[in-house]
């Protein structure tokens, strides 16, 4: 008979318990929520209008008599300056109303070259709103005829625009000045075109944010863009811009590590190495790898050898010094218990420090891989700017911001990925450290899941091993 | 204790166990200890912590020493397996000295000191593989070994897999897998659980019954020291100085019954009489202020 007092007490978890572990699901939840979240704040900062958009981003542009500063669509102000920008703009229009309205459109009025030209002006200014509302294509934003065109259209109402609509304002100047134009000519004609000077269209514009944060949805549209844009004659591709970095990046942390790591080991198994050798890699390590650049520059010339040579100075010092570390901290209770099985010297460095020491030391090499991806930056500026460097160097400038994320983010993944599958191999490396026992995070779950799923295949086929397959603990 | 029995009484042997040490004594001496003196210099001038220390080890005898705290137990087992020098002195080994850590003392270390890359099989294998043993013939041995120490159904684990007390045991049978001349073992089951101590106390016997070893063997534990050895080495802590060497006039084989026998305690109270004055004399220095209040006595 079950007894009603043995029912299992629910069972309440707390969320905040010191040094708790949380069960699988809800770290689980937390690992996806800790990616999700940055992404969230992105989006709504972006996409909620009330929130945050100090600036203005232009639809609809237009110049100012005696004003340098020249503002085109697409371009960002500050929320402040837009409307004394559209008013500037409506006081200019004031004064000329009266003369468009009583003009001759016969006569040729004075200076007519000068305003003809200006009046061309303001007839594009349409172009960037036709293109928005797929009128016209960005390759017709200088094709006058078509634009005319919309004037009128416009003007008297026939097709209005939608996305954006045009202000009342607005519609008003375009009958204005489609009144006066359409006297002149009812379709374009370079050399029939009005000479009094038109009115402008007041500035329109939405709430944006600056340049620097473009929203997600451009940055996604802008990645795919460069990434999928073939090479051309003077530009790499996307892709070889990416395997250039990671040339570089690996290539001076595989050159620092396979000088550095036999350094390291000596240093940490004989004082001899490590009196000789760690004082001066300590205070090597002080000056900063760039300060180098040049004389790797001048020693080994351009290319990609000096800057495979920067991110070797940068890693190796520290590399060295992270691995005699790792060494001396291999305890010397294994070293005495060799010695008192026979193991000489060179045994004990072989048999015992080496193989003691791997699991420790593939985690450092990890770490400082991390460190090899922040001097990849300056190692790509050094000589001849090169790689996914140079590209962001280059966009930044033309504040293309949009397309700088997508290569930040992509470097912040390949060593995000690196470091997540060196880690999931090294329970596969190292079955006999404790951690290999334990229960790894989602992430390595997701990447071992195809190396297990071989092993698991291969067991299958291969006679039972009890002892790969049970983990036997406690007393016999 | 002191009114129900003499500290002198361990003395009183009876035949069988006066034969069994004329008939050890008979044997030859294995390890020799001659005038062995070890200092430490320190910031404040040299301590001494080992002061003309000499004795001798016979065939197949197991030995005990133990002492109070600080008495330099650990500096001499470190000295004869040769991973510190002493600072005059000799140890000999069959009549030779020796010097640097060799296969021929095996050593069995309080803490854990499996490798942990190496799976129990590969562990025990160790030794023979330094001195360029190979092939099926040593894997075989080594498994005879692992048998001994029961563990034949985890060769192939690794030792973070294993239990503290099946560790230990896999650290004997790797000691001994070099067939040593003598097993050092230095307080190899301090850090166990006292069940396991008491399983892994009779499974050294059986072992050291059926084998050729010589066992010299480092606790500060009074039970196990009885209950284990044919002598018992005791120091003096400050230097460390041979107090005495009591011959355990507990009959063997031992099993755990013995613990409650005359001789047993006997032995016990001898050693403490030994070792209590000097930690009896630490304990009465400390000022003890009363909290509970007067008359709730419980003495």
């Amino acid at each position: 008979m079950k007894s009603d007092l043995i029912r299992e007490k629910p069972q309440r978890e707390p969320w905040f318990a010191a040094r708790r572990d949380l069960s699988p699901r809800r770290a689980s939840l937390l690992t996806l929520l800790s990616f999700a979240l940055p992404l969230l704040v992105w989006s709504a900062v972006s996409y909620l209008p009330f929130l945050w958009h100090p600036d203005m981003e232009l639809q609809i542009s237009a110049d100012r008599e005696n004003v340098t500063t020249v503002y085109v669509a697409g371009d960002r102000m500050s929320q402040d300056f837009f409307p004394e920008f559209q008013e500037s703009v409506r006081q200019q229009n004031k004064a000329l109303e009266a003369a468009l309205a009583s003009f001759d459109p016969a006569a040729e009025a004075p200076n007519g070259a000068s305003v003809r030209r200006a009046n061309k002006k303001i007839l594009r200014h349409l172009a960037p709103l036709l293109i928005s509302n797929g009128w016209i294509t960005e390759k017709q934003a200088k094709d006058d005829a078509i634009i005319y065109d919309a004037w009128g259209r416009i003007a008297t109402g026939a097709k209005l625009p939608t996305r954006p609509r045009l202000s009342d304002e607005n519609l008003a100047i375009a009958a204005i000045n489609w009144s006066a134009m359409s006297k002149v000519s009812p379709t374009y004609a370079s050399d029939r075109f009005i000479s009094v000077p038109l009115l402008s269209l007041v500035p329109q514009g939405r709430s944006a944010n600056p340049d620097y944060l473009p929203a997600p949805h451009e940055v996604v549209i802008t990645g795919i863009k460069d990434f999928t844009a073939p090479p051309e004659a003077e530009r790499p591709s996307m892709w070889q811009r990416v395997g250039h970095s990671i040339r570089i990046v690996f290539g001076g942390f595989l050159l620092a590590a396979l000088v550095g790591v036999p350094i390291g080991v000596l240093c940490g198994t004989y004082p001899v190495f490590s009196k000789l050798i760690e004082p001066f890699t300590d205070f090597f390590r002080y000056m900063p790898a760039p300060t180098f650049s040049t004389l790797l520059v001048a020693i080994f010339l351009a290319n990609d050898a000096p800057k495979v040579a920067l991110v070797f100075v940068g890693t190796i010092f520290q590399l060295i010094l992270v691995v005699s570390n790792t060494t001396r901290r291999l305890e010397m209770p294994l070293l005495e218990a060799a010695q008192t099985l026979g193991a000489k010297q060179r045994q004990l460095l072989t048999h015992v420090v080496i193989p003691g020491i791997l699991p420790n030391l593939y985690n450092d090499l990890r770490i400082l891989l991390g460190w090899a991806w922040t001097w990849l930056v300056i190692a790509e500026l050094v000589g001849v700017k090169s790689g996914l460097t140079e590209f962001i160097e280059t966009q930044g400038r033309w504040r293309n911001f949009d397309s700088v994320y997508p290569v930040i983010i992509l470097i912040g993944l390949i060593g995000f990925f690196t470091d997540q599958i060196l880690s999931a191999f090294s329970r596969i490396f190292f079955p006999w450290t404790a951690e290999a026992g334990g229960k790894p995070n989602p992430i390595v779950r997701a990447i071992l899941f195809i190396p297990r799923w071989f092993r698991d295949a291969a067991a299958e086929r291969i006679p039972y091993r009890p002892e790969t397959r049970t983990r036997q603990t406690g007393e016999a | 204790m002191q009114t129900l029995v003499d500290h002198l009484s361990y003395r009183e042997q009876s035949d069988a166990v006066r034969s069994r040490f004329e008939a050890m004594k008979q044997r030859p001496v294995v390890l020799s200890v001659r005038n062995l003196y070890k200092t430490f210099p320190t910031p404040g001038g040299s301590v001494t912590a080992l002061k003309d220390v000499s004795f001798d080890v016979y065939r197949r005898e197991f030995m005990c020493v133990i002492g109070p705290s600080g008495c330099g137990k650990s500096t001499l087992i470190r000295i004869l397996a040769g991973l510190e020098d002493s600072s005059a002195g000799q140890v000999l080994l069959d009549g030779n000295p020796v010097s640097g850590p060799g296969p021929d003392r095996g050593m069995v270390f309080q803490s854990y000191t499996l490798f942990p890359w190496l799976t129990v099989k590969q562990n025990v294998m160790f030794g023979p593989r330094m001195a360029g043993q190979k092939g099926a013939a040593v894997e075989g041995e080594a498994r005879q070994w692992i048998d001994l120490v029961g563990l034949s159904r985890f060769e192939n684990s690794y030792p973070h897999q294993l239990s503290g007390g099946m560790k230990q045991r896999v650290a004997i049978a790797r000691a001994l897998a070099n067939r040593p001349r003598i097993l050092l073992m230095d307080e190899p089951f301090g850090a166990l659980d006292a069940q396991t101590r008491c399983q892994m106390q009779s499974y050294l016997l059986q072992i050291w019954k059926n084998l050729d070893i010589t066992i010299l063997f480092i606790t500060h534990d009074l039970d196990e020291a009885a209950y284990l050895s044919d002598r018992i080495l005791v120091l003096k802590a400050n230097p460390g100085e041979v107090n005495e060497i009591i011959e355990v006039p507990v009959p063997r084989p031992r099993t755990p019954a013995q613990f409650v026998s005359p001789e047993f305690i006997a032995t016990k109270y001898r050693i403490d009489h030994l070792i209590h004055p000097e930690t009896a004399a630490e304990t009465d220095s400390i000022p003890f202020p009363r909290m509970t209040v007067a008359g709730d006595d419980v003495e």
